[in-house]
Formats: C-alpha cells, sequence, structure tokens
C-alpha cells in the first residue's frame, strides 16, 4: 500500500478498481473513468449512499477517515483531488496506524 | 435478528375500487411500525432534532405477496439491520394475523443529516448510543415485545 499511495498513476488505478468494487459499477471500466471528472452528479453520477459506501472503502484500505459531507465535498472532486486528499490524510494520520495494526 | 411488531386493522377507507389494500397505504403501514420501535429508543423525529440530526429516507422498496382486505387483521413488524456504512436500513413485513401470511415485504435505507442538512459519514456522540442500543435490540435473537 506505502508504494501505491506515493505512486499516484498506481493509486489512481487503485481508486478506480475500489470505486468500480465497492459500489459494483460492472457497467464502467477503469479507462472509461476520467481522473478529473467530478464523482457525484454531472461526472459518475455517484449518490449519497455511494459517499457512505466510499467513506467505509478508503477508511478500510487507507485507514483515512472523511467525517462528513463538508470534507467529503473537498475529497470528491474528482480521483486526482481524492488521490491528493489521500495522500495529504495518509502522510499525516494513516500511516502510523496502518503500521500499528502490523 | 429481532422483529418489533405492531397490529392494525384494515379500514374502510385505506382500500381501493377492488376493495384490496391500496398499495401506498402499506408506505404507512410500515411508517407506523417505525415509530413505534423508534420510541423505545429515544429516536423519534422530533428526539433526533432536538439531537441536531435528521433521517430522511433516500430509497425505499417493497414487494407484494398477497393483498388484504377491509376488516383483515395484519401484523405489521420491523427491524434495523447491522449497518456496514452510516445508514439505518429498515426491513418490514406486513403479515395476516390469523394465518401469518406473508402480504408484502419491504425496505428503507435513510441517511444522516444535521439540522443544517449537512450529511455526515460517522456516528458520534449520543446519537451513536441511542442508536448502538436499537441496533444491539434489533441483532439479538428472540422474541418481539413492545416494551
Amino acid at each position: 500500500m506505502e508504494e501505491i499511495i506515493h505512486n499516484s498513476n498506481k493509486l489512481h488505478s487503485f481508486l478506480k478498481k475500489m470505486i468500480i468494487e465497492s459500489l459494483k459499477l460492472e457497467e464502467i471500466s477503469v479507462a472509461e473513468i476520467d481522473d478529473d471528472a467530478p464523482l457525484f452528479k454531472e461526472g459518475l453520477g455517484l449518490d449519497s449512499i455511494d459517499a457512505l459506501e466510499l467513506v467505509v472503502a478508503i477508511e478500510k484500505n487507507f485507514n483515512v477517515i472523511i467525517e462528513d459531507e463538508d470534507v467529503g465535498k473537498e475529497a470528491f472532486g474528482s480521483i486526482r483531488i481524492l488521490a491528493k486528499f489521500i495522500q495529504r490524510e495518509y502522510a499525516e494520520t494513516g500511516k502510523d496506524t496502518l503500521s500499528a495494526a502490523g | 435478528m429481532r422483529w418489533f411488531e405492531i397490529e392494525e386493522k384494515v379500514r374502510f377507507n385505506e382500500v381501493d375500487e377492488w376493495g384490496m389494500v391500496f398499495y401506498g397505504n402499506y408506505m404507512a403501514w410500515f411508517e407506523l411500525a417505525r415509530v413505534a420501535l423508534l420510541e423505545n429508543f429515544n429516536l423519534l423525529p422530533r428526539q433526533m432534532i432536538e439531537l441536531g440530526y435528521m433521517a430522511p429516507v433516500v430509497n425505499l422498496k417493497c414487494d407484494y405477496k398477497r393483498s388484504a382486505r377491509t376488516g383483515d387483521r395484519v401484523i405489521v413488524r420491523t427491524t434495523v439491520l447491522k449497518p456496514k456504512i452510516a445508514a439505518l436500513v429498515f426491513k418490514f413485513e406486513i403479515l395476516l394475523k390469523e394465518s401469518r401470511e406473508l402480504l408484502a415485504k419491504g425496505q428503507t435505507t435513510q441517511v444522516l443529516l444535521t439540522t443544517e442538512h449537512k450529511m455526515i459519514y460517522r456516528l458520534s456522540g449520543e446519537l451513536e448510543k441511542r442508536i448502538a442500543r436499537l441496533l444491539d435490540y434489533c441483532n439479538t435473537e428472540g422474541l418481539a415485545t413492545v416494551s
């Protein structure tokens, strides 16, 4: 996971796969998700329940916590924005806890 | 999983021209059972507002198996599933009291908002405690009891 987090291209692919799997978007492929397209509404068209699913997937994979919609609105701007958010938060908090968890 | 039950009698004004309960009325019964359950855990809408939260329904589904008719006594039962996300998922079943035959089953999903309409992704504080008690009740084996 450490290697993926520090490599933006790998992290983008990982996040796209994570979104497809956790939201069961079988009709969408990784290649179809634009790095800069919004995840909600006009982009991938995700809804409020999808946001909750993504929050759980992000916490499970990166130990990065998204508390509420205010943080979510910023973090879920696009794949690129989400990747940067995870890299920043992971550097601050997630890394220690993930290492401690083994 | 533990069900919480209430009993209703089909009124004349609840049936359609074919003498069968109008399909929309099943949702009203779902709501009666939901409120009766939530009352036991201080999670009624006004009590949630006092804590600073609202829980709007964002998804509803219902499968109709058989129709009820005027005068029938029905059992409306509900339970809350253990959530993987910060949402409340209620399951509902409506049974004919006499035969326990299944008339309809449904499910609703509620997200949690602050009273300023901000969606929350994680539970905390008093709301978390009350919902935890509700989930403990619903996810313990046993017969339904009305307290």
